[in-house]
């Protein structure tokens, strides 16, 4: 069945999760995108993170990440440094309804693919450039990653442990936020294209969308001059809020707890008379007042349940409570998988990668779901498809491409990051255990 | 006046707290209509803190006053057959509802898809919920913090050997808010090009689980469960301590990063050394590099090795404050904080467009409606009904 998005064409000149996941998104409803890379400069993520760390062979076919932020795309390189490439990537564009990008402002202009110039070769096309900062303005320039913005924006700032330093999430979060606000800002361009057909420049600056979702910080500074403190887990009203320690090495579990009733629950499902009559803990001001003495007896108690055992025994009860999942415990929590939240795809057999689960979408449509999915493309993979079917290239037009370097199928300098091993990974601490039979493990939950 | 992307779009919004009325939100600023529905003692968005100078008042709420820009405002009791019946006239001329109530709330008011559908054919009805409408965590509760707990975020995030932290205020609800704005015009544009109406599910909880790096797909290409990370992960874009802040000196990415640049930018002789040289190399002394960079960064001013870093395009970044967002030069040149003026909270600065459309642009022509403004418009002039009707409707509770 065609997504809702069938018939819409995207050329992405992506590179790392921004852009690409936000197109991953489009393509996974319907649209037909098709991802442009380099030979000369790869992509990082093609290259780190293999699948069972084996960067023998053409490792560039088996990064996690490409994998995971690609799939539904047709690939197609070109070397964008050659007047023939970019001819390319223009023609391509003719066609398209969407040209996406997210390098900087410099490169844009360098390779003369402004908005102005493409709307030369396609009049209606919608373009949208993902920046750290914005397209236009003094930092436009200025290259990020998801760290950058995430400080830039003011969320690190206010993020941290009580009375500690700010921290910041260790991924690049904001890719994400300014990803989605992307996904939404293509869909507004599209559904003004198809009442208007007019085509128009989105601008993304991937610190303001993320600015756009902090207003309890930003609001309170504008309105009332003030910067909070960093609050840790805690919230500005609920008492107790935070997580706990549970059984076992380095497991956890989070609650708010918003009334009378939740808290009397809580004291029930942890067997604490006394914290229920205690005179401090009475209604949810006196909680709030005394809360870090209240969290400093929830976790020597919580210590001794089981995460998972605790939360469902507190959600029987009506509280808000959640396990904190780690990476293993994600994959095969019982909801998501009902739901059928993983997608099981096939890989290249060339690659050596088995069939595996990867997370789909945060939304169901019921009567246009998603596009059968299908494993992000191996370099070049759609190469002679695109040209030919697409541009009306014979196949000795695509030779003759090959033989001049403008498109190809590996990097020109194939250099892959080498992790450590996984023992050094976890003495290091970054990993907290590894599972030598997660193939197995994956198989047997995911047969695909 | 400028033409709006989302011109004659049709959204009755019965959301309330955050991702719903952030979704619509997005929606209304963007252009298309959208009348909320309120409870008759509003929004609890409206009783949430902070306050215009700490004046606890439903008119006063500040992240109310964000959420709620562009939007009208009736209040209506759905708990009764006439508000229902009133609700059901509305529905009948939207294009878009949506709602974040619990899974089983629609369905107990008689306000499910199918119901619905049954009045209007070629509605979308979005709903926003914890854990989504089906599957055995369906009628679990949840907070911001069970929502990062459950999507995977909060193990990852903190220090390595501490409790798992959460990102400060509301991030999952925005999250689940902005990707519930994009799948209702996915069913909208298919609407607008067959009439086909659907229902759309989003989960806050698949929200933050679609947004990570490394979690699941380190164990499935690896067997490794990720930890928080050391303070010396090998990681440069990691945060640290400056003289005067933080930053987050990240010299590059992947093969674009020369690194004998790097060392003279420094001035660290002891960096150009076959142990750092080569990302492989530096995360095989990732401990070692970490604490070169904590003593070197701690003399630093953030702002002047900020801007200098860029001129070698370094991607350095710099922790802002709240004060300091709000005056930093780049958003200043964007104009992207924006002056609106509210009959009670007077005129502030509000965050503005999250992006830039250069044909239809973002604008704040309404500030948030205060409860109920919209009554008589809407069910006087819009639905027809008399004075009496109304003082009616106001005396039995319904409005």
């Amino acid at each position: 069945m065609p997504g809702p998005l069938e018939g819409v064409r995207i050329i992405e000149m992506g590179q790392l999760i921004a852009i690409p996941f936000a197109m991953k998104m489009l393509a996974d409803m319907g649209a037909q995108v098709i991802r442009l890379e380099s030979t000369g400069r790869l992509e990082s993520y093609r290259a780190d993170s293999v699948y069972q760390n084996d960067v023998s062979g053409e490792f560039w076919n088996k990064g996690a990440n490409f994998y995971e932020q690609n799939r539904n795309k047709l690939g197609v390189t070109l070397d964008l440094s050659k007047p023939e490439g970019l001819q390319i990537l223009k023609d391509l564009v003719s066609v398209a309804d969407v040209f996406s990008e997210n390098f900087t402002p410099r490169v844009i202009k360098n390779f003369g693919l402004e908005y102005e110039d493409l709307k030369k070769i396609k009049p209606d096309i919608i373009m949208v450039s993902s920046t750290g900062y914005g397209f236009y303005g003094p930092w436009a320039n200025f290259g990020a990653t998801g760290p950058a913005t995430e400080g830039a924006a003011g969320l690190a700032y206010q993020t941290g442990y009580l009375g500690g330093e700010p921290v910041m999430a260790e991924i690049p979060y904001t890719d994400y936020t300014s990803g989605e606000h992307t996904v939404f800002a293509v869909m507004t361009a599209l559904m003004h294209r198809l009442r208007t057909g007019e085509g128009q420049f989105v601008d993304i600056s991937q610190t303001q969308a993320t600015s756009s979702t902090i207003p309890e910080i930003l609001m309170d500074f504008s309105a009332n001059g003030r910067t909070g403190p960093r609050m840790g887990n805690q919230d500005s009203v609920m008492s107790p809020q935070g997580c706990y320690p549970c059984r076992g090495d380095d497991r956890w579990l989070t609650m708010a707890v918003a009334t009378d009733e939740e808290w009397q629950a809580v004291c029930r499902v942890l067997g604490q008379d006394g914290w229920a009559s205690d005179s401090r803990f009475e209604d949810s001001l006196s909680r709030w007042q005394n809360r870090d003495e209240l969290d400093a007896l929830i976790g020597p108690v919580t210590s001794s349940w089981d995460a998972h055992e605790l939360m469902h025994a507190l959600q029987k009860e009506g509280v808000a409570a959640g396990a904190v999942l780690d990476s293993k415990d994600l994959l095969f929590d019982p909801h998501l998988v009902e739901r059928d939240f993983y997608e099981v795809l096939s890989h290249q057999d060339s690659t050596g990668i088995p069939p595996l689960p990867y997370a789909s979408r945060p939304w169901k449509l019921s009567k246009t779901p998603a596009v059968k999915g299908k494993a992000a493309p191996l370099m070049g993979e759609h190469n002679s498809l695109i040209l030919s079917e697409l541009l009306g290239k014979t196949t000795g037009d695509v030779a003759a491409l090959e033989e001049a370097g403008i498109i190809g199928y590996g990097p020109s300098d194939p250099r892959p990051v080498r992790r450590p091993s996984l023992d050094e990974q976890v003495r290091q601490g970054r990993m907290q255990r590894y599972e030598t039979d997660f193939e197995e493990q994956v198989r047997r939950a995911f047969p695909g | 006046m400028p033409d709006r992307a989302l011109e004659g779009v049709k959204v009755l919004d019965l959301t309330h707290h955050i991702s719903g009325p952030y979704c619509t939100k997005l929606l209304a600023d963007f252009g298309a209509e959208v009348l909320k529905i309120e409870r008759p003692g509003g929004d609890p968005t409206r009783r949430m803190a902070p306050f215009l100078n700490d004046e606890v008042d439903p008119e006063k709420s500040l992240v109310f006053a964000y959420l709620n820009t562009n939007k009208q405002s009736v209040t209506l009791n759905l708990k009764s057959a006439k508000g229902i019946q009133v609700l059901k006239s509305l529905v009948e001329q939207s294009d878009v509802l949506v709602e974040n109530f619990a899974p089983r709330v629609m369905a107990s008011l008689g306000l499910d898809f199918e119901a619905l559908q049954q009045i209007n054919p070629s509605l979308v009805m979005t709903s926003i919920s914890n854990f989504g409408q089906t599957g055995p965590y369906r009628d679990y509760k949840a907070a911001d913090i069970v929502e990062y707990a459950m999507g995977g975020l909060m193990y990852i995030s903190g220090a390595y050997d501490r409790e798992p932290l959460k990102h400060a205020f509301n991030q999952a609800q925005f999250k689940a808010g902005t990707d519930a704005a994009s799948a209702t015009l996915m069913a909208m544009y298919h609407q607008r090009l067959t009439g086909e109406g659907q229902q759309v599910d989003v989960s806050i909880q698949e929200a933050v689980a679609t947004g990570l790096r490394d979690v699941v797909n380190n164990f499935t290409y690896t067997g490794a469960v990720r930890r928080r990370q050391p303070n010396h992960s090998g990681d440069l874009s990691r945060i640290r301590a400056s003289a005067d802040g933080h930053l987050t000196p990240n010299p590059g990415i992947g093969a674009g990063l020369n690194w004998d640049v790097l060392v003279e930018f420094m001035e660290l002789p002891e960096l150009a050394d076959d142990k750092f040289n080569t990302p492989s190399a530096r995360l095989a002394n990732a401990e070692e590099l970490g604490q070169i960079f904590d003593d070197y960064f701690i003399n630093q001013n953030k702002y002047e090795r900020f801007y200098a870093a860029h001129e070698k395009r370094f991607i350095f970044g710099v922790i802002q404050s709240p004060e300091e967002v709000m005056a930093d030069p780049q958003f200043e040149a964007r104009n992207y904080f924006v002056d609106i003026d509210h009959p009670v909270l007077g005129t502030l600065k509000y965050p503005g467009a999250p992006f830039e459309m250069s044909g239809t642009p973002w604008d704040a022509r309404n500030p948030a409606p205060t409860l109920g403004q919209h009554n008589v418009k809407i069910f006087g002039q819009r639905l027809g009904h008399t004075p009496e009707q109304l003082v009616q409707f106001r005396a039995t509770q319904i409005i």
